[in-house]
């Protein structure tokens, strides 16, 4: 029954479209003039949503010769070249850098993923005493303004002796509240029944976790790890303050290098915020089929 | 559709007496260390007129005292709470909408999936950049403006359309990053439900108020709440386009920005900055609760 | 909750070790003062966002330092542009601040009051005399005696102004203004004849603007602000004038250094203050603007141009003091600095150096040109900004500047607000 399953196949094998037919996630048919509304709108907010982040992908293939602060602004290059992600790659070490964000992210995905699921669930499901003192403690810990804490994060760090490591990168949003409370919330939308049907077969509660609950919740799963692999990504200030040693640094604080101490090139700096979100994009789009491939496996029809 | 295998493995419960603690205890042992005691320390300096290099002394409700006379913390909390209502009701909506014109499989939606979640993953200082150009007096809007016969406005340089400026890029920004919790909430909901209004003779309009809303009520309530704590907390957006003072004369200024210009740097007032803090905590704690007991009102 | 009160507990002993910890060594007190021992060990060197363009510079300098003093080793480490306040706070409170570091005055003040800045008066008195007197002075404290940092680079510049617009205003493009009233006339002349497109200036007045147009700024003790006295309430009210007259750009009052910098790349703005670096930014940002750039002297109503000091300071609490010291020393002695001028148009603050003929023979170029007249300003420039005018108190003045402007506050009454913000933060800041 799976979405995917239908439309692929239309999308991918030039031998099936010869007869159009287009389908909504049902199965059933699309009206051509719905069809042209949807396109219409899809490329009016596409318009919007990524207009702005052409114009940098624009500055950044732009020459050495070209003005990029021309009055009215040339939205295309004029000889468009890749020489300033040359310049980015011969001014820093962008391979390294990308290399420590990659293990930084990747493992506060895993970090999330799993101790998100877990808490998520047992805030969900399981029935002990506590369970609202945990529930509210991280509802508080959503609410701490972390501006006003930074330091005396870095402080416990260096107790810790973790200063100027990855994994002192990591700890503190390794299990983010935020993403506890979506799995909670994605848990408790599960119908009861099947759990408990697991239940009287006698099925323990991890098995009941693994076995039936996670796999219901995938598309949720998907969005932390998405959120977790991109707040990991994308963190600037607290990286830059427990790392110190430049070998450490990640993609975020290097491109920063780019901005130079006594002049900066929008050029560079352009090639730079591209490289530094591409991989995202990319992600991303590898990812976002899960959230709809978890209504095909997972879903609980009662 | 089948339902999924039922494990029959053990009729043995082997239930482990502490697995409930078991289960949250990474959770609650990484928040516990690296979020509420740090934030703990934060609730003790607020009561101490400690800067960034020199100790403290308890000074008891001094700060708070002095908050209620600084203009600029009326200012700030006015600005905050200005954001959350301007912000949160285009946040819950929005992405819903988008998330439903994203939902069908057409040909190349995986492109449009895509593409519309880019704001989210831009860096705010690129995205700031970028929208300060494209609202600038000169700017691109701006041009736009002036040939349909608008004539130019100061998006950039009066104090209620900057605030106004930096919601829109807050929305904008937010699109894709609430529309993927709808797209997987939406994922959940039974296709037969729409299929069984249709059939009934609703249109879409009556089939999105009917059958969507209340489906995905419970999410719209965590996105409420989500949002309206993030826009309560709102700094980067109001710092990039407002500057760092807060926009002409600070008026733009948010309770975030000032909680990082007062106590931030090396002469930062550690003390006061952390009061400014713990403000913050109160109002977004008590948000949460208006948000949850709205949404308990209208489920009885 | 059963945590909180253990929390609570735990909460208090950070609070209690932390100042300890960063407050180790009362300030210049003398007891890692001594300067005098062997040089040998490990000391770590931070510099501010120099390694992208400067990684064989510094790796050299290093190598040689090492090859001289063997049993040396020393671990360079360079931190990005932004955030760098916010490293060293972090640093300098959780006790891990690096041997030797590059500092700019503002930050050396707080950490030489929390005692974490060694006085160079009393380890390193002896290399005074190398430096230019100013450049020297510029890391002094008022209300403390000693100097905190060895003086680095300066940085000078003339203000740069766009011919092309100055002819279309009828104003002539090669008499720039020489004083502040001939800069506010061709500002206000500039909006007339454009009515209002083109403004002359995009940014308020910053204390070091006050301090060039002659205000006392601070009194003689260095205890409180002064800049509320009738020519610093002049110099608002003139400013005040061009507001009006958009001869001011509107988005002033919300402008940074960048986006006004990008305002006259683009022509919104006719003049803005430079350096001799920015010729080649435009040069290859803004092509069209470099054929009609206009180069004039800053303008300053006291004889003194304004400049920027870079700073290389050493951690009071270094193991290595002997060699922290030396390092910071071989840094900025005359050789490495002159040898780092040639890198980057910066400008040595070594007494002598400026007389080097790099800095005095002209050679009919635009950067040649700015860099002579510039090395020449500089041997009597002053750093403006006083050491202890913090973040903070520049938001107030900003602030209350842009009452005045708006009109909200007479220029007297935002002046005498800014001055008692900023004594109040000055009494806080201990």
């Amino acid at each position: 029954m799976s979405v995917i399953e239908k439309v692929r196949p239309a999308a991918s094998r030039p031998a099936v479209t010869r007869e159009p037919r287009v389908t909504d996630e049902h199965g059933r048919r699309i009206r051509v003039w719905e069809l042209a509304l949807r396109y219409l709108l899809l490329l009016a907010v596409l318009a919007l949503t990524v207009g702005p982040f052409l114009w940098q992908l624009s500055t950044s293939l732009k020459g050495p010769t070209e003005d990029i602060f021309s009055s009215p602004p040339k939205f295309l290059p004029g000889d468009p070249t890749l020489h300033n992600y040359e310049r980015v790659a011969d001014t820093i070490p962008v391979w390294d850098y990308a290399l420590n964000s990659l293990k930084v992210a990747t493992a506060n995905v895993v970090t999330n993923c799993v101790g998100a699921a877990l808490a998520g669930y047992a805030l969900a499901r399981l029935r002990y005493r506590g369970r609202r003192v945990a529930t509210v403690v991280f509802i508080l810990a959503m609410l701490v303004p972390v501006e006003g804490i930074i330091i005396a994060q870095f402080t416990t760090m260096r107790e810790l002796g973790l200063n100027n490591t990855l994994i002192g990168v990591v700890l503190p949003g390794c299990v983010s509240a935020l993403n506890v409370l979506l799995m909670r919330n994605a848990f408790l939308n599960l119908p009861y029944e099947i759990e408990e049907a697991a239940y009287v077969d006698g099925a323990n509660v991890w098995q009941r976790f693994l076995r039936i609950a996670l796999p219901s919740v995938k598309g949720t799963l998907a969005v932390v790890a998405i959120f977790a692999f991109m707040g990991a990504w994308d963190d600037f200030l607290w990286p830059l303050i427990v790392l110190s040693d430049p070998s450490k640094f990640t993609l975020t604080i290097g491109l920063n290098y780019l901005h130079g101490t006594f002049a900066n090139d929008e050029r560079l700096v352009a090639a730079g915020t591209v490289i530094a979100v591409a991989p995202l994009i990319a992600l991303f789009a590898c990812l976002q089929r899960y959230f709809f491939r978890g209504v095909g496996e997972g879903a609980v029809k009662g | 559709m089948a339902s999924p295998t039922v494990p029959r493995v053990s009729r043995v419960r082997r239930q482990l007496p502490t697995s409930p603690w078991l289960f949250a205890a990474p959770g609650l042992l990484i928040t516990g260390a690296f979020i509420l005691y740090p934030f703990v320390s934060t609730l003790v300096n607020a009561f101490t007129d400690r800067r960034t290099l020199i100790p403290g002394q308890f000074v008891g409700l001094a700060n708070f005292r002095e908050l209620l006379g600084d203009e600029m913390f009326w200012i700030g909390l006015r600005n905050s709470t200005l954001y959350v209502l301007g912000v949160v009701p285009a946040l819950v909506v929005l992405p819903l909408l988008l998330a439903l014109l994203v939902q069908k499989n057409i040909p190349g939606i995986t492109f449009f999936r895509s593409a519309f979640y880019t704001p989210v993953v831009a860096s705010i200082v690129v995205v700031g950049l970028i929208w300060v150009w494209l609202l600038d007096e000169r700017g691109l809007v701006n041009s736009l403006l002036e040939a349909i016969g608008v004539g130019r406005v100061g998006f950039l340089s009066d104090q209620w359309l900057l605030l106004l400026s930096a919601m829109t890029v807050t929305v904008w920004k937010g699109l894709g990053y609430y529309m993927i919790i709808y797209l997987a909430a939406l994922a959940n909901v039974p296709p037969e439900l729409h299929e069984a209004a249709a059939v009934d003779g609703a249109g879409p309009v009556r089939r999105f108020l009917n059958v969507t809303v209340p489906a995905v009520r419970s999410t719209m309530v965590l996105v409420g709440a989500l949002s309206s704590v993030a826009a309560f907390k709102v700094f980067s957006e109001v710092y990039l386009m407002a500057g760092p003072s807060g926009g002409p004369a600070g008026e733009d200024t948010t309770l975030v920005m000032l909680v990082q210009r007062t106590g931030t740097g090396l002469t930062g007032r550690v003390g006061y900055a952390s009061a400014i803090s713990v403000v913050v905590f109160v109002v977004t704690v008590a948000l949460m609760l208006l948000v949850l007991r709205a949404d308990r009102r209208d489920e009885s | 909750m059963p945590v909180s009160r253990r929390a609570l507990a735990a909460a208090f002993a950070v609070c209690v070790v932390l100042p300890l910890s960063a407050c180790g060594s009362g300030g210049g007190d003398g007891i890692a003062a001594d300067a005098s021992g062997k040089v040998e060990g490990d000391i770590t060197f931070q510099t501010w966002n120099l390694r992208a363009n400067f990684k064989e510079y510094f790796e050299g300098l290093i190598a040689d330092f090492e090859k001289k003093y063997p049993g040396t080793d020393v671990k360079w480490i360079d931190q990005p542009a932004e955030g760098y306040a916010d490293k060293i706070s972090a640093d300098a409170a959780g006790g891990t601040l690096p041997d030797v570091v590059n500092v700019s005055p503002d930050l050396v003040a707080p950490l030489a009051k929390a005692g974490l800045a060694l006085d160079l008066d009393k380890a390193a008195g002896q290399y005074e005399k190398e430096y230019l007197e100013g450049a020297w002075a510029s890391h002094r404290i008022p209300g403390m005696t000693g100097t905190y940092a060895f003086p680095w680079y300066l940085n000078t510049g003339p203000l740069f102004y766009n011919k092309s617009l100055f002819k279309e205003a009828g104003l002539d493009p090669d008499q720039p203004p020489k004083t502040y009233g001939e800069v506010f006339d061709a500002a206000l002349k500039m909006a007339e004849e454009t009515d209002g497109e083109v403004a002359t200036l995009a940014n308020v007045p910053t204390i070091e603007d006050f301090g060039r147009y002659g205000v006392e700024l601070m009194n003689e003790e260095g205890t409180a602000f002064t800049f509320n006295d009738a020519k610093g309430v002049e110099l608002l009210a003139r400013y005040k004038e061009l507001y009006d007259a958009k001869a001011l750009d509107p988005q002033a009052l919300t402008a940074t250094p960048e986006s006004s910098g990008k305002k006259f790349l683009t022509g919104a703005v006719a003049m803005n203050p430079g350096s001799a670096l920015d010729l080649g930014n435009f040069k290859k940002q803004a092509p069209n603007l470099y054929k009609n750039i206009g180069i004039t002297d800053q303008i300053t109503s006291t004889g003194h141009v304004n400049m920027y000091v870079m700073g290389v300071m050493v951690n009071a609490q270094t193991k290595r003091t002997p060699a922290a010291v030396a390092f910071a020393h071989y840094v900025t002695d005359a050789a490495h600095q002159m040898s780092f001028a040639k890198q980057v148009a910066i400008f040595p603050s070594t007494a002598g150096s400026l007389d080097d003929p790099y800095f005095t023979k002209e050679d009919g170029t635009d950067e040649t040109r700015v860099r002579v007249a510039a090395a020449k300003s500089l041997k009597n420039a002053v750093n403006y900004t006083p050491v202890l005018f913090s973040e903070q108190m520049k938001t107030e003045l900003r602030n209350e500047v842009a009452k005045a402007l708006q009109g909200k506050e007479s220029p007297k009454q935002a002046l005498d607000n800014a001055v008692e913000a900023c004594n109040r933060l000055l009494q806080q800041q201990g």
